[in-house]
């Protein structure tokens, strides 16, 4: 199986080669025979790659131990799912699948534009294969996933999988990254491509549009699992810690967005050419610098892959020529892109999506600064120097509210120039409502300022996004439609607006649940059996202790009576594992969930003398991030969702 | 006024009141370096060095972990190299950390990052520590690099 995973491989870069160079050839000839070669040639590396994951998944399913990656990274004693998974825990797998994602992705788009738009096919295909080669070559030349551990040095075991990745967000939490960060190859490629014949219309995003949102809703969620799982598995009451890997997905997503939008304003004004452009060309080049940032492990962090001296240089050549590449090609390209039509006035919806593009760039720079300033301080002083997560927050948040107020206010004021009038009118009722919460929690709390203002803010949107649907639907109830088919219809026939709304309702909840964590508290207790320890209203009876009878892992179980103003509520079982064959701990932690509040429990330690050392936690509003999530992803698929498809014109 | 003036008016306002915000929460918490390590930590005297708060990265030595429980602290040694690259190190450092909540990569030879002040005791300098993070061993990739690089030498 090695073997043929080895040849499609190599296969697939011969293919890779001549693809890109006939669709550079047929660019420029503008010969449509030669780009359907170039085409094929797409397909064919995408089926070749295809018989490659099969072959490695294969091999991880029937745990082939002479293949070196399977034995470094799955064992016998992991269930199907997580040895299958084992193909994106480590650095030649997740590769593999990176280039794999690409090759689908390019497939799919070729052959969703194959009757259409014609003249950008040859260059989207040289550029999406010139991706591949990149990658194809590392696959190849350097981190083979096939190559074949000798004889003498063969086991009869692997090492295992990461236990703390044996989870199942885990089977997906990676893949949905990845497809989220290769996805955006397609939109970039047809920008590239639009720059290169000099096609500069509205066509490149038009039909890319579908494919960025995807790739943008994916990663999104893709980023939230992340947390999630950081949550229930890593044992520290917290969902995002600011770690350079986490900053690494989140700073494509922030450009995505800004992108997303900013995209309207040229749709409806035809401004902002460059800068759509620009934003695409960041968003890949992110995504590029991301999958570096995590693989090189040259900012400190507790995900990153382990370095491999050859990568760091390589990769970041590759990143930087791509973006170079494209950056160049649009300063070229500068001239035709002169906007006819300038910002009439600062208060109408143009002026408020470049504000919110500003704001995201903001936020964007700020996460980038802080991200790598210890390879900046490490060039200049020569010691890595680091800000704590606490900058990150203080500056967020005040961005982020800046955000939050934009998404209740841009999408309620009109066109090219607002009046008073309908200011007042569009704004009395949610600002009174925000402002009135605002002001009820500040006299109840008397405390964090900065949260009561994001929930006052999140008032004030939630309440322009009613006020939207409910003035939509009383409309279409007026023409005699009941409120529910007046619902549905607003989602199917205007799906970009109304679905819009549901995302941002689904980051308003979102955003509520990250507020109340300025309200978390925590406690440590060391406790003997029978006895107890409080939090706020909470008491924790600690009962008993038992070992874990399980095969691979061992270690103690601790069952904790928990109690609220001395009413039972619930018996919680934090466990503390001990992986055998990894030799590795590892906490998992017993979660009391309510809408209100979380209450989150570890059991840090069994001490010698028999007493459970406990950590506690009350993480109000958690819960409200989780349903923002699923709320954003609703939202998500209603604006993605394919029109009707209108009866074709005789 | 041009609209380029009035935008970097503009600028500078945002600018001088971000930083003013992030100045006044956060007085004297600048950044910090990532630590030191503790040959480099020795090698400086650290007799000479009591009362400074800093981080120091080494590894825990083997069986030096001791709860005590009725204290609220643990008290265990860091040593420069991971033990199974260097088991009987000499060149050991004593470090009390004042809590239980040790965190769960703690163990014999983990990569631990010890966060805290130097204080002179009867038994000598010690690191009173507030905070320790802990790295996942790296002993089994570094196995597996290892039967790698032999592997590939026997091929050649």
């Amino acid at each position: 199986m090695s073997t043929l995973g080895s040849y499609s491989l190599q296969l697939a870069l011969l293919f890779a080669c001549t693809g890109a160079g006939l669709g550079v050839y047929a660019g420029i000839a503008q010969r449509d025979d030669w780009s359907q070669v170039a085409e094929r040639c797409v397909g064919a590396v995408f089926a070749l790659i295809s018989v490659a994951m099969l072959a490695l998944f294969y091999a991880l399913a029937t745990n082939e131990f002479s293949n070196a990656y399977v034995a470094a990274h799955s064992a016998r004693s992991m269930d199907l799912g997580y040895r299958l998974s084992a193909l994106w825990g480590g650095q030649a797998g997740s590769l593999l699948l990176w280039v794999w994602m690409l090759s689908l992705y390019a497939a799919g788009a070729m052959y969703a534009n194959r009757h259409h738009h014609r003249e950008l096919a040859p260059w989207v295909a040289a550029v999406l294969l010139g991706n591949a080669i990149f990658f194809l070559a590392l696959l190849t030349f350097s981190t083979n996933p096939f190559e074949l551990v000798p004889p003498a040095h063969r086991v009869s075991d692997g090492n295992g999988l990461n236990p703390l990745l044996q989870h199942p967000v885990m089977l997906i939490h990676p893949l949905m990254l990845y497809t989220g960060f290769v996805g955006f190859a397609v939109p970039f490629a047809y920008a590239f491509a639009a720059l290169i014949t000099g096609r500069l219309d509205t066509t490149w995003f038009r039909i890319t549009r579908r494919w960025a949102l995807f790739a943008w809703a994916v990663l999104g969620v893709g980023l939230m699992l992340g947390g999630r799982w950081a949550y229930e598995v890593l044992g520290w009451g917290g969902y995002w810690a600011w770690d350079p890997v986490e900053n690494a997905a989140l700073m494509p997503w922030l450009v995505a967005t800004a992108y997303l939008h900013s995209v309207m304003i040229q749709e409806k004004r035809d401004m902002l050419k460059i800068w759509n452009l620009v934003l695409i060309g960041l968003t890949y080049s992110l995504c590029l610098f991301g999958t570096f940032l995590t693989r090189s492990g040259i900012v400190q962090s507790v995900h990153a892959f382990t370095n491999a001296g050859w990568f760091t240089p390589l990769f970041l050549s590759y990143t930087l020529l791509v973006s170079i590449g494209f950056f160049v090609a649009l300063i070229a390209r500068s001239q035709m892109l002169r906007s006819t039509n300038r910002l009439e006035s600062v208060v109408s919806r143009e002026a408020s999506f470049l504000i919110n593009n500003w704001l995201f760039m903001a936020l964007l720079i700020m996460v980038f600064w802080f991200t790598m300033y210890p390879v900046f301080t490490e060039l200049v002083i020569g010691e890595q120097r680091t800000w704590g997560p606490v900058w990150y927050n203080l500056f967020g948040s005040v961005i982020g509210l800046g955000l939050l107020f934009m998404t209740g206010f841009g999408p309620l004021i009109a066109w090219r120039r607002a009046t008073a009038t309908s200011l007042r009118r569009q704004f009395q009722i949610p600002g009174g409502v925000g402002f009135a919460t605002a002001a009820v929690l500040a006299v109840w709390l008397r405390r964090e300022p900065m949260a009561i203002a994001y929930w006052g803010m999140c008032a004030f949107v939630a309440t322009t996004i009613t006020q939207e649907y409910t003035q939509a639907i009383a409309a279409r109830m007026r023409r005699g439609e009941s409120p529910l088919v007046a619902f549905a219809t607003l989602l199917r026939k205007n799906q970009r607006r109304y679905g819009g709304y549901i995302v941002h309702l689904g980051i308003v909840f979102a955003m509520l649940g990250i507020a109340g964590a300025a309200f978390n508290q925590e406690s440590l207790a060391n406790v003997r059996p029978g006895d107890s320890t409080e939090l706020g209203a909470y008491r924790f009876e600690y009962l008993t202790a038992e070992p874990i009878p399980k095969q691979h892992y061992g270690g103690a179980r601790a069952r904790v009576a928990l109690y609220r103003d001395e009413e039972p509520l619930a018996v919680m079982a934090p466990e503390k594992r001990m992986y055998w064959l990894e030799q590795q701990p590892s906490s998992i932690p017993a979660i009391y969930s309510t809408l209100r509040e979380d209450v989150y429990l570890i059991l840090t330690a069994i001490e010698p003398d028999g007493s459970a050392t406990l950590k506690v936690y009350r993480n109000p509003l958690v819960n409200w991030l989780w349903i923002g999530i699923v709320t954003f992803s609703i939202g998500s698929i209603v604006v993605m969702w394919p029109p009707p498809v209108r009866p074709r014109e005789a | 006024m041009p609209k380029g003036v009035q935008i970097a008016i503009g600028a500078i306002v945002c600018a001088a009141l971000l930083g003013w915000y992030g100045f006044s929460n956060l007085e004297g918490q600048a950044t910090y370096q990532y630590f030191t390590t503790l040959d480099e930590f020795l090698a400086s005297e650290p007799q000479n060095r009591i009362g400074e708060s800093l981080r120091i990265k080494g590894f825990v030595a083997d069986g030096s972990i001791d709860r005590r429980v009725d204290e609220r602290r643990v008290l265990f040694a860091i040593q420069n190299d991971p033990p199974h690259v260097n088991a009987n190190a000499t060149a050991t450092f004593a470090v009390h950390y004042l809590s239980l909540e040790t965190p769960d990569l703690f163990q014999d030879g983990a990569e631990v990052v010890v966060e805290g002040h130097v204080e002179g005791r009867p038994s000598g300098v010690v690191l009173i520590a507030d905070n320790v993070l802990a790295k996942c061993p790296s002993k089994f990739q570094a196995m597996a690099e290892q039967q790698r690089g032999e592997a590939e030498e026997t091929s050649l």
